[in-house]
């Protein structure tokens, strides 16, 4: 039966018994991706926890002085340190209806309506990605605008006061949630459409006949049967919720007003990767890697015991 | 070769500079190629035409020479330079951000002038120039970089908005007091935004701060540049008058790229920056609005001290004769005719004073672009841009304005900001 | 199969999911089109906003009206002379495709590696492959640029498409979907003496194509946004991407925000024709794989 699963294998696949578990075919359909993977990504992880105990600036002719946590403790002491996390977890609660919730209503709401009109929904909704993220963000900050911007033209056409969308500290947090989001909808919802159209439809057959109501087919068929997708969305939007609204902060806000906007991963690249110092660069990395490495591992667990299979 | 002039300018290098390797030759006689990294060939527009045509000219006339333009991105910490240069790629010349100046020397092996060329031939190129402006790319007595693509704060006011609020535009405002006034009254009685400045905003690093900290007789970085000092009275004072304009309503803070659109498109009163954005404000205002500029504004009767934003060309070539087919570019884009183009093509100041009433270089050029006077003027009181040492001193910055944010818009005591960012700032100092 | 065993156990972990689609899904038909129109206006506008923007003339740009007061077609002319957008939407569209084709294949060789067998380590590099997810770009930004330096590809077109051989996203993706493939199909198969290659692309990978269609999709439409890599790569106009020129409209002195808009619009449309081709793909199979 159809079924998408996020667990780690423990879906048991056939296979044949062969003395020990050693064989050679997995390995050669692995060998180009873990090449791949291993030169561009994980070499340079590895050398970046080596530098990130060194002070270097990358040139060959000078020298990579020891600073021990020096480079550490630099980072962690950052004024706007604590902010910057607060705020990565505002991201990811802010950004989570809108990179799940509303995308998996629209896939359910969409996948019962007449072909024309759903094909038309959906692409209108798509099409928020097809924009380059640079460009988005620019013609956001447009639209934006207190002064001359539409949005605002239509707040104090209404008779209120014009918002500052990006220089208010109270507003400009929410603003990149929802310019982020606005262009993340496309892709959650083209993921949990996929996944709802893999339900069997004999499954909803009967549920129908058994006498539930389209509500009650929902939350008792669909859902569980797409917590799988739903739970993997969740768990992106929480790893990677604060790299996916970078550029927006960086051609927007550039982490303010007052730090406002800025959170771990663009504090991070705006101390470290921006600034050329391969020390600070490479602790950054390492902490980023660490730290989110250690919230997947939890989520993994906890996505585990919540996901769900139609065997 | 001229064998008389090489033997005195070699003799002329032994006497003066600690003694070099190698002198670089007097002229290119054999072909070669050098890369020139520049940040205007990035951008579509005036800035990148101008110096597409400016290397052009030049290698007409130098045949041996090939330049190749190279460019990259200046705002993300010089990653492209770096990387080439961490990759063993020819970099050979560059127009650097003044405030990389001592990290390219420290780092990227910056040439001296005085190391490479005879004293002679130097003293020649260097008749003309503006003495402030040659002291710009000084570091320790040395010159390691030419400004190139420089420009000065400047006060833009929208002489229509004046006279809508009561204001005399002939008589824009020359000290911090008067810019409150007539901010206030802009808004009063416009409704529109009467001031705002590029000194805070991502892009703006430090340039406009150390400008207005310094005409209050303040400064960021003490003379043997191993103190950070803007958490002295003179800098607290100059922050805490940007604060009490900020929080009496004259100064609006606006995006910084917002600012400029805002300014064209004559919505704000008063707008104090870089006069490189002159061209953008000009084209938004023709025929829309009269606009004016105005030297930057003085601490009560304390003349004012700025310092320069751009960049400078500097030498980072070990290769002799590349040395001396970059220095021949660095002539050729420094020479009278190259002062021309940058400043009636791409909008900067030129450095060279004498240009500026001939009319066969820019004589009529500025009787037509009058805008350009308040920026002439200051010329003469320019002071070099501040480059922070060692290297962390990209982070420095960051540190020493977040600082200064927090204290004038997020409402936090000047002094204890201002301590506390320059404690954190001054762990990371070499 | 009843319905009550399923629910139970979800039913207590996600109030909140169950609260807000009941809003969501509206069972009143003419309240969820309305929700679903706000939606398309709130999705669409910005991108309306561009395209008419790039129709204005030059001296109105800054206008607010909802439609232009004249169409012009200056902004496509400059941006056309000032930077070679055409070479560019070239390179960026080979450099996509080839991404695009070289990901999916490595992809799914390697699920299949993982839905297929279990092996020693398995888990591991399960795992491994998944927390390269996780690593930023800018973090090896810069080893990867040193590399390609010493390949001596440097400013290649080649060298954009090196580090994408192989990618996470489409790694899990397909073997979460390799998964849920039937058994029984695949029994079948090997009884009949197929070998594990002729398993994958004959019995496999057509079953697999609506996730196969999205997945290009997505990978598509992430090559040719991409930003940083071509950033540091290109050092001619000629050789670099569509993005790379799109910024060069964007400076500290200013956008040039007619030119700019033309560009991006020039930009968006061949990704908006490959969604609308992919997508009858993803349609069609879904209606495929629903009957089994």
């Amino acid at each position: 039966m159809a079924q998408l699963s996020v667990s780690r294998l423990d879906a048991a696949p056939v296979r044949r018994r062969r003395s020990g578990n050693w064989r050679i075919s997995p390995w050669l359909y692995l060998a180009p991706a873990i090449v791949t993977l291993v030169v561009w990504i994980y070499w340079p992880l590895v050398d970046a926890l080596r530098l990130s105990f060194y002070q270097w600036n990358m040139l060959p002719s000078s020298p990579q002085t020891y600073v021990g946590l020096d480079n550490y403790v630099r980072i962690f002491s950052l004024p706007k340190f604590w902010q910057a996390l607060r705020n990565t977890a505002v991201y990811v609660l802010g950004l989570l209806p809108l990179a799940v919730l509303i995308p998996l209503a629209i896939a359910i709401y969409t996948h019962d309506l007449p072909a024309r009109s759903r094909n038309i929904y959906r692409a209108i909704i798509f099409v928020p990605m097809i924009i380059a993220p640079v460009v988005a963000a620019a013609v956001w900050r447009w639209l934006l605008d207190p002064g001359y911007g539409m949005v605002n033209a239509g707040i104090t056409w209404l008779g209120f006061d014009p918002v500052k969308f990006l220089t208010d500290p109270k507003v400009a947090i929410w603003t990149v949630i929802v310019i982020t989001g606005w262009k993340l909808i496309g892709f959650s919802t083209l993921i949990l459409s996929a996944a709802n159209a893999n339900i069997n439809p004999s499954l909803i057959e009967a549920a129908r006949m058994d006498g539930a109501s389209k509500w009650e087919i929902i939350r008792d068929v669909r859902l569980p049967l797409l917590s799988s997708s739903i739970l993997f969305l969740v768990m992106m939007t929480i790893l990677l919720g604060a790299q996916w609204s970078f550029t927006y902060i960086n051609v927007l806000t550039g982490g303010g007003p007052l730090g406002a906007t800025t959170n771990i991963y663009y504090l991070l690249w705006d101390f470290g990767f921006s600034s050329m110092s391969v020390g600070w660069g490479s602790a950054s990395a390492v902490i980023l890697f660490i730290g989110f490495g250690a919230v997947a591992f939890v989520l993994f667990h906890f996505i585990d015991r919540f996901s769900f299979h139609d065997n | 070769m001229n064998r008389k002039t090489f033997l005195a300018g070699a003799l002329a290098l032994l006497a003066t500079g600690p003694a070099l390797a190698q002198a670089i030759p007097a002229s290119v006689d054999q072909p070669v190629t050098i890369t020139f990294y520049n940040y205007n060939l990035g951008s579509a527009g005036v800035g990148k035409d101008a110096t597409e045509k400016l290397i052009a000219e030049f290698m007409a006339a130098n045949p041996n020479i090939t330049v190749q333009g190279v460019p990259y991105s200046a705002g993300d910490g010089n990653a492209r330079l770096q990387a080439d240069l961490a990759a063993n790629q020819p970099v050979d010349l560059v127009q650097l951000g003044f405030n990389s100046l001592d990290y390219a020397r420290t780092n990227y092996a910056a040439k001296a002038l005085e190391d490479l060329i005879p004293a002679d031939e130097l003293a020649a190129h260097f008749d003309g120039m503006s003495p402030n402006g040659l002291k710009l790319g000084v570091l320790d007595g040395k010159t390691f970089g030419l400004a190139y693509t420089f420009s000065t704060p400047i006060l833009f006011f929208n002489a229509d908005l004046f006279k809508a609020a009561g204001l005399n535009p002939d008589a824009p405002p020359q000290t911090w007091a008067e810019v409150k006034a007539a901010a206030l009254a802009i808004k009063d009685k416009t409704g529109k935004p009467g001031f705002t400045a590029g000194i805070f905003g991502p892009s703006a690093a430090d340039w406009l701060f150390q400008g207005v900290v310094r005409s209050n007789n303040g400064s960021v970085l003490s003379a043997d540049r191993k103190t950070l000092t803007f958490a002295e009275p003179a800098a607290v004072e100059a922050v805490a008058m940007i604060k009490d304009l900020y929080e009496g309503g004259a100064y609006e803070n606006i995006d910084i790229n917002a600012a400029m659109e805002n300014m064209a498109a004559g919505n704000l009163g008063m707008y104090l920056q870089t006069s490189a954005v002159q061209g953008v404000l000009v084209k938004g205002a023709t025929g829309k609005f009269d606009l004016r500029a105005a030297p930057m504004p003085r601490f009560g009767d304390k003349p004012t001290r700025p310092n320069n934003s751009g960049s400078a060309l500097v030498i980072l070539s070990s290769d002799p004769v590349k040395q001396r087919a970059a220095w021949e570019l660095m002539k050729f884009l420094t020479s009278k005719h190259g002062y021309t183009i940058i400043t009636s093509e791409i909008g900067y100041l030129p450095l060279r004073t004498d240009i500026v009433n001939d009319p066969e270089y820019l004589g009529n050029w500025i009787k037509d672009h009058p805008l350009v006077q308040p920026n002439l003027e200051q010329l003469s009181r320019l002071e070099p841009w501040d480059s922070m040492p060692g290297p962390n001193y990209s982070q420095i910055v960051k540190l020493m304005m977040d600082g200064a944010e927090m204290a004038v818009f997020g409402g936090a005591d000047v002094q204890a900001a201002l301590s506390d960012a320059q404690a954190n700032a001054q762990a990371l100092m070499p | 199969m009843t319905t009550e065993a399923i629910s139970r156990p979800l039913a207590a972990a996600r109030p909140r999911l169950r609260r807000k689609t009941a809003e969501g899904v509206g069972i009143n038909s003419a309240a969820g089109h309305l929700v679903m129109v706000l939606l398309s206006l709130f999705c669409l506008f910005p991108v309306y906003w561009m395209v008419v923007t790039s129709l204005r003339p030059a001296n109105a740009i800054f206008e607010t009206s909802l439609w232009p007061s004249s169409i012009s077609l200056d902004n496509y002319a400059y941006a056309l002379n000032a930077i070679p957008i055409v070479r560019m939407l070239i390179n960026t569209f080979i450099v996509s495709i080839v991404v695009t084709v070289i990901q999916l294949f490595t992809g799914l060789l390697a699920a299949y590696a993982f839905a297929r067998w279990r092996f020693r380590f398995d888990k591991l590099v399960y795992t491994a492959v998944a927390l390269t997810w996780l690593v930023p770009f800018q973090v090896v930004m810069i080893p990867n640029y040193l590399l390609v330096a010493q390949m001596g590809l440097l400013d290649s077109v080649v060298a954009l498409i090196l580090p994408h051989f192989a990618s996470a996203l489409a790694i899990l993706l397909l073997a979460q979907s390799m998964r849920g493939f039937p058994k029984e199909v695949l029994e079948a198969a090997r009884m009949d003496g197929a070998r594990s290659w002729r398993i994958l692309w004959e019995v496999m990978t057509p079953n697999l194509r609506g996730t196969i269609a999205s997945l290009a999709i997505l990978i598509f439409i992430s090559t040719w946004n991409e930003y940083f890599w071509p950033l540091l790569l290109s050092r001619t106009a000629e050789n670099s991407v569509v993005q790379i020129g799109i910024q060069m409209f964007m400076t500290s002195e200013g956008n040039a925000w007619g030119p700019l808009m033309a560009a991006s619009t020039m930009a968006s449309l061949p990704i908006l024709i490959i969604y609308i081709v992919l997508q009858r793909q993803v349609v069609q199979s879904f209606m495929k794989s629903g009957i089994r």
